[in-house]
C-alpha cells in the first residue's frame, strides 16, 4: 500500500472510452457525478425507509416492517410511492420561492460534499471525482451550506416553531462547527496536505507492528482524543440525538420540517441522511483511513461502505439510548468545552509535530 | 414501623375538635352544616377569605383540597373542604350559601392559589360568580358558551353552536406588539409533548418562557353530569375508568367505591379489600411505566428505547389485569361492597405470573435506572429545573407524586387508611430535590414499593382459607342514601388525591356528584415551575407532572 492515488473516476471514464476532447470530458465528468450520486441515494433509500426502522426496532425490543416482500424490503418502494403521492401543502404566507429552495439546497449541500470525497476502489474503478489541493476544506464548506438551508426553511415556513428550528439550527452550528474543522485541521498538520488522497494516503503507513497484525497509522489512533472530539461535533454538525436540537420533536414539533409535506419533506429527509453519510464519509476519510482495510486495494469500496454504515449504525444507536441536551447547554458545551478541547488538541499536535517531525 | 406517623408535633397535627373550631372562628359561623366526613360551617359569603385563612393560619388546615359548588331550590352553595397535609383525617367543610337571584361569594384565591381554577370551574359549570378572583373566566367550556351548565335552570336542547368570527385568533388584538420582545407560542392543543389535548399559551423571550398559561376543557366529557344520571348501585362504576385512563382504572373505581360505600354505609369484606388492594397497586405499576415512558419522550426524543422498555414491562402488568378483571382498560371490576369476581381460576397460575412479574421487576427498575436516571445528560436536563418548593406545591393542592418529589410526605394510603394497606409493610416514598428529576425518582421508587405490597397480597391469598373467600357484602339492590347527607372521600390514585364529593337526596342517583381530580391541581403549578425556564424544560416540567387530560377535564 501507499502507492499514488489510482486515477480519478472521471478520467478514468475518459480513458477508457476515448473521450478526448471539452466535450467528451465534460459529459465523463457528468457521467460519473451521476454514478457516485445515485450510489449515495440508494443508500439513503435503504436507510430512510428500511434500515433506520430496522436498527431502532431492534434496539427498542420490537419488530419493524417485515410484511413487504422478504426481510421487509420492498418497503421501500411502497414508502416512495406513499410519500411522493401525498399532497403538497403549501401553507398561507409562506416565503416563496425561498421556502421552495431550502429543502432542495439540503441534500444538494450534502451531495456536493461527496464530489471529493475519496470512496475507494471497486474493481479497477477509483470511485473519487475531484481531488483539488483544498479539497479537505472544500468539504467542510459544502456540509456548512447545510444551516443555510435550515435557517431559509426555518424563516420562509411562516411557522413559529420552525423560526425557533431555524435559530437553533444555527447557534447549534455556530457552537460545533468551530470545533470540528479546528480539530480536522489538527489531522492536517499530521498529514501536512488538505488534498484528500494525500490525507487518506498518510495514513496508510504502519504505526505499529503487534503480533504479526500492523495496525496502519489511521489517526483514529494516533490521536484517539481528536478523534473522539470530532466524532461529538460531527454528531452535533448533522443533528442527530444528543444535539437533535433543531427538531426536537417533542418541544418544537421538528422545527424547520414542520410544515413541509409530500416531496418537500421526502427531500429534507432525504437531505439529512445524505448528510449523516456526508458525516459519516468524513470522518472515515479523516480518521479511519478512508478507504482502505485488509484485503486488496481494489475491494476499498467496501470497506468505505461499511465504515460509513458504521457511522449510521452509531447515530441510530445514539438516538435510542442517549437524552438530548439543552440548546443552551449544547452551546455552553460547544463554546467553553469544545472549542477550548479543540485548540488544546490543535496546539499540542502542532507542537508534537514540530519536535518529531 | 413504616405506617407510623413521624412523631414531631406541630401545629399542624394538633386535633381541633368541632366545638374548638367554632369558637375559633366565632361569628364567622352562622350555622352548622355537618358531612359525614367532616363538620361543616356555614359562614356568610363575604367573609370566605377571613375564615380560610384563620383555619389555615391558626388551626393549621393548609390543604384546601377541593370546592365543590351545587345549587339548590332557594341557593347555591360553594363548599371548600378543607384537610391538613400533616394529618387529612382532619377535616373541615365550609359551606357557603349565595343568593339565588345574585350568586356572589367571595373568592378564596387569596388564600389558597388552588381556588383559582376550582373557582373558575364552579363559575363555568354551575354560574356562582367569585368576588376578588383574578381571572374569573370559563375553563372548561369555550368561552363562548351560554349557561351553565350544571345549573338547575339550564336548557339542555339549546344548541351550542360557536361561529368562527366570535372564535376569533386571539392573536390580533393583544398579542400582537410591534414593540414587544416577546413571542407568543401555542403548545397544543394538538402537540407530541402534551399527552393528551392541553393547549398552554406560551409568551416566549426567545428560548426562555416568560409566562405560560394552561387551557384546559378539551377533553371535558361531562363526567359530573353523567355521574348524576347514574344509580349508585351499578351505574356510576363505569365511568371512573374513563377519568385517568392510563390503565389506572382500579384506582379511580376506588375512589367512587369508597365514597359510595361511606355514604351508604357498606361494609367491605377483607378478602375484597386485599384483592382491591393488590389489583390498584397494580394499576399504579401500569400507570407510573407509563409516566417513564412519556418522560423518557419528552427528555430522549422520539426513538428512545426506555419508552418501549417500559411499555413492555406495562404490558405485563396489564395481562395481570386482564386476567384479574376480564379488561385492559376499562376494569369496571369494583362493585359496591366488594368486586365482580373472585381471582380467575387456576389461583395457582394467576399466582405464578404475578410473582414472575415481581421477580423481574427489580431488573427492569435497574435497566431504567442505567438508562436514564443515572444518566448525566438526563441529570443535566432534569435535575434543578421545574423547580416546585413544598410550600408552593401545597398551596396549590398538589398532591401525589408532585408532592412527594417536593418533600411534602402526603400518601392518603398511609394517612387515611383504606382497602388494607395498614395491614401492610411498606414505606411512602418522597424526595426532596422538588425538581422534574426527584419526581421521576419518587415514581420509580413506588414502583417498587407497588410491587412489594402485591407481594404480600399474593401471600395472603394464597393462604385465604376457601371457605372465608367472600368478595361481596349483602347491598341491597337499590340504595337511596338519606335525604341531604354529604361526603367528600378521597384515595390515593396514581396521579394523587383522587376524592368524590356525593350530596344524596333521598333518590337511586346523586345530587351532586363532583371529581376532585388530582391532576387537575397538579396542573396549576406548571406555570410556578415554568416561568422563567427554557421551553424543553417547561416540556419536562408537563412531564413530570405526568397529567392525565381525561382526569383533568373530566
Amino acid at each position: 500500500m501507499g502507492t499514488a492515488p489510482a486515477q480519478l473516476f472521471p478520467e478514468f471514464i475518459v480513458d477508457t472510452l476515448g473521450l478526448d476532447s471539452v466535450i467528451g470530458e465534460v459529459a465523463a465528468s457528468l457521467v460519473a457525478a451521476f454514478v457516485v450520486g445515485n450510489i449515495i441515494l440508494a443508500f439513503t433509500g435503504v436507510a430512510g425507509p428500511w434500515a433506520k426502522r430496522k436498527i431502532t426496532a431492534a434496539f427498542t425490543d420490537r419488530i419493524a416492517v417485515d410484511r413487504i416482500g422478504p426481510y421487509g424490503l420492498l418497503i421501500i418502494p411502497a414508502a416512495a410511492v406513499q410519500l411522493l403521492a401525498k399532497e403538497l401543502i403549501i401553507p398561507e404566507g409562506v416565503d416563496r420561492p425561498s421556502w421552495d429552495i431550502a429543502p432542495i439546497l439540503l441534500p444538494a449541500s450534502a451531495l456536493l460534499g461527496f464530489s471529493v470525497i475519496p470512496m475507494g476502489q471497486l474493481g479497477p474503478i477509483n470511485l473519487h471525482l475531484a481531488d483539488p489541493e483544498v479539497g479537505f476544506a472544500l468539504v467542510f464548506a459544502f456540509a456548512s451550506i447545510a444551516s443555510v438551508s435550515l435557517v431559509m426553511a426555518g424563516y420562509a415556513s411562516n411557522n413559529k416553531y420552525s423560526l425557533l428550528g431555524g435559530l437553533r439550527a444555527v447557534a447549534q452550528n455556530l457552537a460545533y462547527e468551530i470545533p470540528l474543522i479546528v480539530t480536522a485541521m489538527s489531522v492536517v498538520i499530521f498529514s501536512g496536505t488538505l488534498q484528500m488522497s494525500g490525507v487518506v494516503g498518510a495514513q496508510t503507513e504502519t504505526l505499529v507492528t503487534i503480533a504479526g497484525v500492523s495496525i496502519p497509522s489511521w489517526y483514529a489512533f494516533v490521536n484517539p482524543f481528536a478523534f473522539v472530539l470530532f466524532l461529538t461535533a460531527n454528531m452535533a454538525e448533522i443533528g442527530r440525538n444528543p444535539f437533535d436540537i433543531p427538531e426536537a420533536p417533542t418541544e418544537i414539533v421538528a422545527g424547520y420540517q414542520t410544515e413541509y409535506s409530500s416531496a418537500y419533506f421526502v427531500l429534507f429527509y432525504l437531505g439529512e441522511f445524505v448528510h449523516i453519510f456526508l458525516g459519516g464519509a468524513i470522518l472515515a476519510v479523516t480518521f479511519l483511513g478512508g478507504a482502505s482495510g485488509p484485503g486488496p486495494e481494489s475491494i476499498g469500496f467496501i470497506w468505505f461502505v461499511v465504515k460509513i454504515w458504521g457511522f449510521f449504525l452509531f447515530t441510530q444507536w445514539a438516538r435510542a439510548a442517549l437524552p438530548r441536551v439543552r440548546i443552551d447547554q449544547l452551546i455552553e458545551i460547544g463554546w467553553k468545552g469544545m472549542l477550548v478541547l479543540s485548540f488544546a488538541n490543535l496546539v499540542l499536535t502542532a507542537v508534537i509535530v514540530g519536535v518529531i517531525a | 414501623m413504616s405506617l407510623e406517623r413521624p412523631d414531631t408535633v406541630d401545629d399542624g397535627a394538633v386535633e381541633q375538635t368541632p366545638d374548638e373550631l367554632e369558637a375559633l372562628l366565632g361569628d364567622l359561623v352562622v350555622d352548622r352544616d355537618d358531612h359525614l366526613n367532616a363538620p361543616g360551617f356555614v359562614i356568610r359569603p363575604d367573609t370566605v377569605q377571613e375564615t380560610l385563612r384563620t383555619l389555615k393560619q391558626e388551626a393549621g388546615y393548609d390543604h384546601l383540597s377541593v370546592v365543590s359548588a351545587q345549587e339548590y331550590e332557594n341557593r347555591y352553595e360553594s363548599i371548600y373542604h378543607l384537610k391538613k397535609y400533616d394529618d387529612p383525617t382532619q377535616e373541615v367543610s365550609i359551606v357557603v350559601p349565595a343568593d339565588k337571584d345574585d350568586p356572589v361569594s367571595e373568592s378564596a384565591e387569596p388564600v389558597f392559589r388552588t381556588a383559582d381554577w376550582h373557582e373558575r370551574e364552579a363559575y363555568d359549570l354551575i354560574g356562582i360568580e367569585y368576588d376578588d378572583h383574578p381571572d374569573l373566566r370559563r375553563i372548561l367550556l369555550p368561552e363562548t358558551w351560554q349557561g351553565h351548565p350544571l345549573s338547575m335552570d339550564y336548557d339542555k336542547d339549546r344548541p351550542q353552536i360557536a361561529t368562527l368570527p366570535e372564535h376569533a385568533n386571539p392573536l390580533e388584538d393583544h398579542h400582537k406588539d410591534a414593540e414587544s420582545d416577546t413571542m407568543f407560542l401555542n403548545i397544543g392543543p394538538h402537540h407530541p409533548a402534551t399527552h393528551g389535548v392541553l393547549h398552554l399559551k406560551t409568551v416566549l423571550d426567545g428560548e426562555q418562557v416568560a409566562d405560560v398559561e394552561p387551557d384546559i376543557g378539551y377533553l371535558h366529557r361531562s363526567e359530573e353530569q353523567m355521574a348524576q344520571s347514574g344509580t349508585y348501585r351499578h351505574q356510576i362504576m363505569p365511568y371512573p375508568d374513563r377519568w385517568d385512563y392510563i390503565s389506572a382504572g382500579l384506582l379511580n373505581e376506588w375512589a367512587y367505591a369508597r365514597a359510595a360505600e361511606d355514604l351508604a354505609d357498606i361494609e367491605v369484606p377483607e378478602y375484597a379489600q386485599v384483592i382491591r388492594t393488590m389489583g390498584a397497586e397494580m394499576c399504579r405499576i401500569a400507570a407510573h411505566m407509563l409516566a417513564l415512558a412519556t418522560f423518557a419522550l419528552d427528555i430522549n426524543g422520539d426513538f428512545t428505547a426506555t419508552f418501549m422498555y417500559a411499555i413492555n414491562d406495562r404490558e405485563r402488568v396489564q395481562n395481570l389485569l386482564e386476567d384479574l378483571t376480564g379488561q385492559r382498560l376499562m376494569f369496571n371490576y369494583f362493585r359496591l361492597g366488594g368486586v365482580v369476581w373472585d381471582l380467575p381460576e387456576p389461583r395457582e397460575e394467576f399466582f405464578s405470573k404475578t410473582r414472575d412479574f415481581l421477580d423481574q421487576l427489580p431488573e427492569s427498575v435497574e435497566e431504567y435506572h442505567n438508562l436514564i436516571t443515572s444518566n448525566e445528560v438526563f441529570q443535566m436536563r432534569t435535575i434543578d429545573t421545574g423547580i416546585l418548593p413544598p410550600e408552593v406545591a401545597k398551596n396549590y393542592g398538589a398532591t401525589g407524586p408532585v408532592a412527594r418529589g417536593s418533600g411534602v410526605d402526603y400518601d392518603l394510603r398511609r394517612d387515611d387508611p383504606y382497602g388494607y394497606y395498614d395491614e401492610l409493610d411498606w414505606d411512602v416514598v418522597t424526595e426532596d430535590g422538588c425538581d422534574n428529576f426527584s419526581r421521576l425518582l419518587v415514581r420509580m421508587r413506588e414502583v417498587e414499593e407497588s410491587a412489594k405490597i402485591i407481594e404480600q397480597c399474593v401471600d395472603l391469598l394464597e393462604d385465604w382459607p376457601e371457605d372465608e373467600r367472600n368478595i361481596q357484602a349483602n347491598v341491597p339492590r337499590t340504595l337511596r342514601p338519606d335525604d341531604d347527607t354529604e361526603i367528600y372521600r378521597a384515595v390515593e390514585g396514581a396521579k394523587g388525591e383522587l376524592g368524590i364529593y356525593i350530596r344524596a337526596d333521598g333518590t337511586d342517583k346523586p345530587a351532586r356528584f363532583k371529581i376532585r381530580s388530582p391532576c387537575f391541581s397538579n396542573l396549576q403549578t406548571l406555570p410556578e415551575m415554568a416561568n422563567g425556564e427554557y421551553i424543553p424544560d417547561v416540556i419536562a416540567a408537563l412531564g413530570s407532572l405526568d397529567v392525565v387530560l381525561g382526569e383533568v377535564d373530566r
